[in-house]
């Protein structure tokens, strides 16, 4: 069953290409151990979920891009392109020529029903190209403005249309010292509409993940194509093909439904992170050795201790507390990923509700949203199912 | 090569020759158009690389695939060349042809020829390629499977139930229930694309009937090919035709098989004896208590019972194996059976049996689903069950 990935915004288009040849690459890649058969039936699993094949065997990513600006969408396009080795659609793809200068309320209540339709539209004929729809998988950024708003709105619209489908929004966290000044309010509206209308929200701090470059992979200057091909090695670990526990013959099917009944059954905790071991440049892969049980080891501890990397583990932590049974999956990647749905983010979560909350410059800037028709009382709404969803994780 | 004898007023209408040629192109997989045919009759090179493919996809033995078509039509050449040799084809000439497809298609259609008259060429492709409609069933006659006993529902020690835990497995639920959804909308799309390839082999069994009427024009006009081609010289009685060669085993062998496999048999006893005793020293160290002892005879008398069943399959001299694996569904309009071949009354009837104890241990589940729910719902007094619209 195919992944319909919906990529929003800057940051989710950059994402969305790095996942794709993330993929690709490793679905094609010499290194395995396997037979030619397994590897065969290997690629055909990946290549069936995220591309579509064309007449001249170029594979056509399963993707919608949708952005405000020509820029990045161009850059991605020809990215692509250029790899030679996959491609998006010629139309795949909606893009404006202003931007909505990081105003969320501008992408969600102007920019979100202008273009419904034709942004709907692209997404129902990727549908169509499918045999059958695992779900949508839905890139964006938490804080800008145009990933955010209209990602809200998309999410919504997906969730009205295709009600019995699967969707994961896919979020990234900004950097704790924030590039865009009204970040924490976005945030907050970003996360109370998609805890609505999403299944699961699996989020990606960058600060974490800049660390990870920084510290695990030995690279002097981070850029954010850096930072996206961990965020995609981490996601194509999560979706590449794995093995049913009863029978080995063949690879599980649908794999945003797996995941999904495992990890977030209960409607009230939706977020999700993920944490992969082992993380380092390639330049040093030749010098490791690994065992299963040191790996597993390491992701136990970052379990326990609620880090992001297998170094630099504070060791003054709380005793873990029961909570609803997590299952973790194997995958025939070198990688172990353990997806769990305990709050590591509850801490961050009353953070952002508390300083938001005591800003005296909200007024200050709340303008720019009434503008465009979020009023107090939606702050307001947002605050409180967001307080809601952290006090539940506190009572888990 | 001794010439077909046809009836010489079959043929005898205009145009009736084009007719059996395109149906003959039709009926085979990635048959060339009618117009290689004659250019052959006429030796013509441009015709040569299609008949070596063509020959090669009907003496393949793999089934058809992407893999196929990327193969070197050198290779492909060689490959038809030892093919025909093996099969006995008579005429040196063939064996002479160059493989890189430039001359030769006259030779090429005498083996093409040759082939449709030793057997049914086009049947056989399309026996390769049959779309598969799902007529197939796998019949497990084994007693052993009939006899399964559902294990023993997992009693939970009795506790504070947490309301979690149920919103739990109803979001379980309702994720199974969306997943069923989309895999039906995928099998909806699915048949739409298996109709489709349906009407493309009813398109080829078309062809292959319209051939077999044709058939003999066909063979009158390759009697005109034969003609143009000099005699061979009679010096092809002396080439041997080489066939694959089949190893002699003699007795000897069979007896130092034999001893192997009771030397294995011994082997495998005395393991499973060493395994046995370990394992009934460490289970007779744990789990006491009334309900352990009775789950452990339950399940004892379960394994007794499949091994007996087990064994009893196994010794079966007398009679016809009890049938096992896939099965295809055939309408027989004269009422033999082949020894292999099963009755659909039986098969009915089996399976009927199996439907029933399926249905009863369903049955059986959902009564300990109820129990469970029921001892839920009155261990919280406050709890409202409301259940979801529309079932």
């Amino acid at each position: 069953m195919s992944i319909v990935t919906v990529q929003l915004g800057q940051c989710g288009n950059q994402i969305g290409f790095e996942v794709f040849d993330a993929l690709l690459s490793d679905s094609h890649s010499s290194q395995g151990l396997c037979c030619k058969r397994e590897n065969e039936a290997y690629q055909a699993s990946c290549k069936e979920r995220f591309f579509s094949e064309e007449e001249n065997g170029v594979p056509i990513a399963r993707a919608v891009l949708v952005d405000m600006e020509p820029k990045v969408i161009n850059q991605t396009l020809s990215k692509a392109a250029q790899s030679g080795r996959w491609k998006y659609g010629q139309h795949a793809c909606f893009c404006q020529k202003q931007g909505s200068g990081n105003n969320w309320a501008y992408g969600y209540s102007v920019h979100g029903p202008r273009h419904e339709e034709s942004i709907m539209n692209l997404i129902r004929k990727e549908v169509e190209k499918c045999d059958s729809v695992s779900g949508f998988f839905i890139i964006m950024s938490m804080a800008g403005g145009t990933g955010s708003g209209i990602g809200a709105f998309v999410t919504q619209n997906l969730q009205d249309q295709y009600s019995n489908s699967l969707k994961m929004n896919q979020i990234i966290w900004p950097y704790g010292t924030g590039e865009v000044i009204v970040q924490n309010y976005n945030s907050i509206l970003t996360l109370s509409h998609l805890y609505r209308s999403s299944d699961a929200l699996l989020v990606h701090e960058n600060d974490a993940v800049h660390k990870i470059c920084a510290k695990l992979m030995n690279i002097k200057q981070i850029s954010f194509s850096d930072i996206n091909q961990v965020l995609a090695h981490q996601l194509g670990s999560v979706f590449q093909p794995t093995y049913s526990a009863e029978s080995s013959f063949h690879y599980r099917r649908n794999p945003l439904g797996d995941l999904m009944e495992h990890l977030v059954p209960h409607p009230e905790f939706k977020m999700l992170s993920i944490r992969n071991v082992p993380h380092m440049s390639e330049n040093s892969l030749a010098y490791s050795t690994f065992t299963w049980a040191g790996l597993l080891k390491h992701l136990r501890q970052m379990l326990i201790s609620n880090a992001k990397m297998e170094e630099g583990i504070d060791w003054h932590v709380r005793p873990p507390l029961s909570g609803p049974p997590s299952l973790s999956k194997m995958s025939l990647n070198k990688d172990l990923h353990f997806n769990t749905s305990i709050a590591n983010l509850v801490i961050l979560r009353g953070k952002d509700v508390q300083s938001a909350d005591v800003g005296k410059k909200f007024r200050a800037y709340i303008h720019q949203y009434t503008k465009f028709g979020i009023e107090e009382e939606d702050f307001l709404d947002s605050f409180t199912s967001l307080e809601q969803v952290v006090a539940s994780y506190c009572n888990l | 090569m001794r010439r077909r004898r046809v009836d010489p007023a079959a043929g005898a209408r205009a145009g009736a020759l084009p007719e059996a040629i395109a149906a003959l192109s039709r009926s085979l997989p990635s048959g060339p158009r009618p117009e290689i045919f004659r250019r052959a009759k006429f030796d013509r090179p441009e015709a040569t690389s299609a008949l070596w493919q063509l020959l090669f996809r009907v003496l393949s033995p793999l089934p058809a695939g992407n893999a196929l078509a990327s193969i070197a039509l050198e290779v492909q050449a060689r490959l038809v060349k030892s093919a025909l040799c093996s099969q006995g084809y008579p005429r040196l000439a063939l064996a002479q042809l160059p493989e890189d497809g430039s001359q030769g298609s006259r030779e090429l259609l005498l083996a093409l020829s040759w082939l449709l008259a030793r057997g049914p060429v086009p049947e056989q492709m399309l026996a390769q390629t049959r779309v598969p409609l799902g007529d197939e069933m796998t019949v497990c006659q084994c007693e052993a499977l009939a006899s399964l006993v559902p294990p023993a529902p997992h009693m939970e020690a009795e506790g504070p139930v947490d309301v979690r835990h149920v919103q739990w497995l109803m979001g379980k639920l309702r994720f199974r229930w969306r997943q069923l959804v989309s895999s039906q909308q995928e099998q909806c799309a699915l048949l739409s694309k298996l109709l489709r390839t349906l009407e493309r082999e009813s398109r080829r069994l078309e062809a292959v009937l319209a051939w077999r009427r044709a058939e003999p024009v066909f063979w009158q006009w390759m009697d005109t090919v034969l003609g143009t081609c000099a005699p061979e010289a009679p010096a092809a009685a002396s080439q041997p035709t080489f066939l694959p060669w089949v190893p002699e085993c003699g007795d000897g062998e069979l007896e130092l098989v034999v001893r192997e496999l009771q030397t294995l048999e011994e082997e495998l006893r005395e393991a499973v004896e060493r395994r046995r005793v370990a394992w009934e020293a460490k289970a007779r160290g744990c789990g006491r208590g009334p309900e352990w002892s009775a789950a452990r005879r339950a399940s004892r008398e379960t394994v007794e019972k499949e091994l007996g069943a087990l064994q009893r399959c196994w010794e079966q001299e007398s009679g016809p194996a009890p049938a096992h694996g896939p099965h295809r569904l055939v309408r027989r309009e004269d009422g033999a059976a082949g020894d292999r071949d099963l009755r659909a009354a039986e098969l009915i009837r089996t399976l009927r049996s199996q439907e029933a104890c399926l249905e009863a241990v369903l049955r059986q589940l959902q009564g300990q689903c109820r129990q469970e729910l029921a001892r839920l719902a009155g261990a919280l007094p406050g709890l409202i069950w409301i259940l979801p619209p529309g079932r």
